[in-house]
This record gives C-alpha cells, structure tokens and sequence, in this order.
C-alpha cells in the first residue's frame, strides 16, 4: 500500500472509531413500556402495593431514557432493568390482590349457603 | 507480578471491609424472608431465580461495592424475592379458592339430599292425608245414607218433617199415653221401639223429645204434664241404648200448638210427642 492510502484508510478508521464511540447505542424500552401497560390493564393503579411499584416502574424508565440522551447508556440500560423488575412485580401483587378477593368471596359463598340452609358453619 | 497482584488483594480488602448499599441490605432481607417462608415449597422456581439475582448483585458488590450496577442489581434482587412471595402467596389464595369451591359444591350436595328427604317425608304424608280424606269421605257418606235410610224407615212409623231445627218425629200423646197420664201404654212401647231401632243406627246425632199438650186445663199442669211425657219417652229411649248425655227432654205445654184448640180433632193433634233428631255437628237443647 502507498503511503497517501495507508494515512488515507488510517484517517477513515480513526473517524469510525470516533463515530462509534460518540452516539449511544439506542435505548430498548419496549420492556419496561409492556410491563407498565400490562400492569395497568391488570388494574394495578387500584391495588396499593401495586400501584407504588407502577409509580416506581414509570419514573425509572423516564430516568433511563434521560440517562440514554445524556450519553450514560451503562445506567441507562441498569435503570431500564429496574423499571422493569418494578413493572413485573405491580403485576404480579395486582394478580395476587384478585386472587385474594376471589378467595375470600368463594369461602363466603360457602358459609351463606350453610347458613341459608341451616347447616352448621365450619 | 506483585504489582498486578496487590491491587487485586485491595479491591478485595476493600469490598470486605464496605458497608453494602442499603439496596443491597434489602434485597438480603426480601430473598431470607421468602426463602425460609412457604414460598420455597409452592413457588420453587420464582425463588431461585430471586437467589440467582442477589447471586449477581453481590459479585457486582465484590467488584465494585459503590457502584450504581451494584446498587441496580440489589434493587432488581430485592424485585425478585418480592415476586416470588407475590407468586407464592397467588398459587395459596387459589389453592384456597379451590378448596371453598369444592366444599360449596358438597354442601349443595348436602342441601339436596336434605331437599329430597324433606320431599320424601312430605310426599309420605300427603298421601296419608289424601287416605285419611278419603277414609273420612267414605265414613261421611255412609253416615248420610244410614241418615237417610233412618229418615225413610221412620216415614213409615210415624209423621216426619225437615226442619230447620232437625227432622221431626211427630207421635200422638194419645198413641203413647193414656188422658192424662205420664206411663207408656204397654202398646205404645212397640211403635217406640221400632222408632228406637231406627234412631240408634244415627247414634250420634243428639236427640231432643219434646213434649205438648192441648190447651185444656192450666197451663201449669200442661207444663208438668208435657214435661212428665217428654222424660218418659227419654227413659225409654235410653233403656233401648241410646246415650244419655245425647238425648234431652222438654215440657212444652200447651204453648207451641199445631192445630186448633177449638175442635176435638185439633185438640188430638195438639197432644204430641215430638223427637227431633238434630243435624249433624249441632248439639240438644
């Protein structure tokens, strides 16, 4: 190769590299935007557990995407994985909630046709 | 070489030697209170993955105790303990619900048979109702026509009306008893028993014999005499076997005439003794 090329594909490697290493790589929020949205079709804004760990779920992953336009894509991507965990868990204690409520209602259904019935309440 | 090894020796003196983030300090909680609880047993899975989430969280301590990965990973951790004691607790309510639909379906099951032994006993009765009603029935008929079939044989003994107060058994005073007298002519015993065998097939009706005379003489001494027939006729009736708490007997007099005192022949009819026979359920004067 001749002198002119080498410094020529040199200058184009260095530019690469500072292209690369300028832009962040873009942030994959759609995680974090499903867990919210399911855990709000599921109710959690209604269940008080719950609905704290949406909060904390919508706060984070505004969090991240500031920490992504400020170029921090590391904590971008770690507050990304908290604002997940926090969506999955309104889920969850929203299922938890409802489960509870059936429950309870199933054993009362018991105890009125017992009662209705004249038969002893266990 | 010593270079390269001492820096490794600090960093790790100095995670030792850290206090752990308070995100960290949490997430050891949540994971050991799911971990000895029941969540182990019923949502085995979910708590391992929680295990292996503070796994990481505390090498990333290790590593770097001050760091935000550190602290990220704590707070992740911390998620997944609380999760599995959600999931944990889910699998128990539905457990639970599981079991209270069972019982409510054996309780319905309860609650039927009882329906059907109600039914069964109620069943039961009704039909001895229905044949006590018709036993009843049956006897309530046969009553009316052994009635009526006393009402045609007494028709061809004596004079028979229905009134109001009953059916009335007219016989001459002068068939029965001499002027007069309150004895039972020996001839009239045979038309009372006749009359007697036809009342006592309605023995439970209650019977009232009243007695009446014409209007000659006072009426004090029609009173007595009335009175004196009318117990006789009882007497008999009784000696036959009639009840004597279903028969009565009442002296009229000459107050309750059918006929004319002013001819021989009205004067006849007039000396009576009338038996009536009450209707059913009503009791004697």
């Amino acid at each position: 190769m001749t002198r002119p090329l080498k410094i020529g594909a040199q200058l184009f490697v260095f530019t690469a590299l500072l292209a690369g290493c300028g832009s962040d790589p873009a942030l994959r929020t759609e995680g974090s935007a499903s867990g919210i949205r399911a855990a709000e079709e599921v109710g959690a804004a209604n269940v008080p557990r719950a609905s704290l760990h949406l909060q904390l779920a919508k706060e984070q992953l505004e969090k991240a995407k500031k920490l992504s336009a400020d170029g921090e894509s590391a904590k971008a991507a770690s507050m990304l994985a908290r604002s997940e965990a926090d969506a999955e868990l309104a889920v969850a204690l929203s299922h938890e909630d409802a489960e509870k409520t059936d429950a309870k209602a199933a054993i009362e259904r018991v105890k009125q046709l017992r009662k209705d019935n004249n038969l002893l309440v266990e | 070489m010593i270079r390269f090894i001492l820096p490794v020796c600090l960093a790790s003196l100095a995670a030792c030697g850290s206090t752990p983030p308070t995100e960290l300090v949490q997430a050891r909680e949540a994971y050991r209170h799911v971990s000895v609880g029941e969540a182990g047993k019923i949502a085995p899975a979910e708590v391992h993955v929680a295990a292996q989430a503070l796994a990481r969280a505390e090498r990333a301590f290790e590593d770097d105790a001050e760091s935000f990965r550190t602290r990220d990973l704590a707070y992740i951790a911390q998620r997944k303990a609380e999760l599995a004691g959600a999931i944990a607790a889910t699998l128990t309510q539905q457990k639970g619900q599981v079991a209270a639909d069972k019982a409510f379906v054996k309780t319905q099951g309860e609650v039927l048979d009882e329906a059907k032994q109600n039914l069964d006993a109620t069943q039961t009765a009704l039909i001895d109702t229905a044949r006590r009603a018709s036993e009843a029935e049956a006897a309530k008929a046969a009553a009316e026509k052994r009635a009526a079939d006393a009402q045609a044989a007494l028709a061809r003994l004596a004079a028979v009306k229905q009134e109001p107060r009953g059916v009335v058994i007219t016989l001459s005073g002068s068939v029965l008893f001499a002027s007069n007298q309150t004895v039972l002519l020996p001839q009239a015993q045979n038309k009372l028993n006749e009359v007697a065998e036809v009342l006592l097939t309605t023995r439970e009706r209650n019977i009232t014999i009243e007695g009446h005379t014409d209007s000659q003489g006072s009426d004090s001494h029609n009173m007595t005499l009335s009175q004196g027939r009318a117990d006789a006729v009882r007497s008999y009736l009784v000696s036959r076997g009639y009840e004597p708490d279903r028969i009565k007997a009442h002296g009229l007099g000459e107050g309750t005439p059918v006929a004319d005192n002013k001819s021989a022949e009205g004067r006849a009819n007039n000396r009576r003794v009338e038996i009536i026979i009450a209707p059913e359920g009503i009791s004697s004067n």
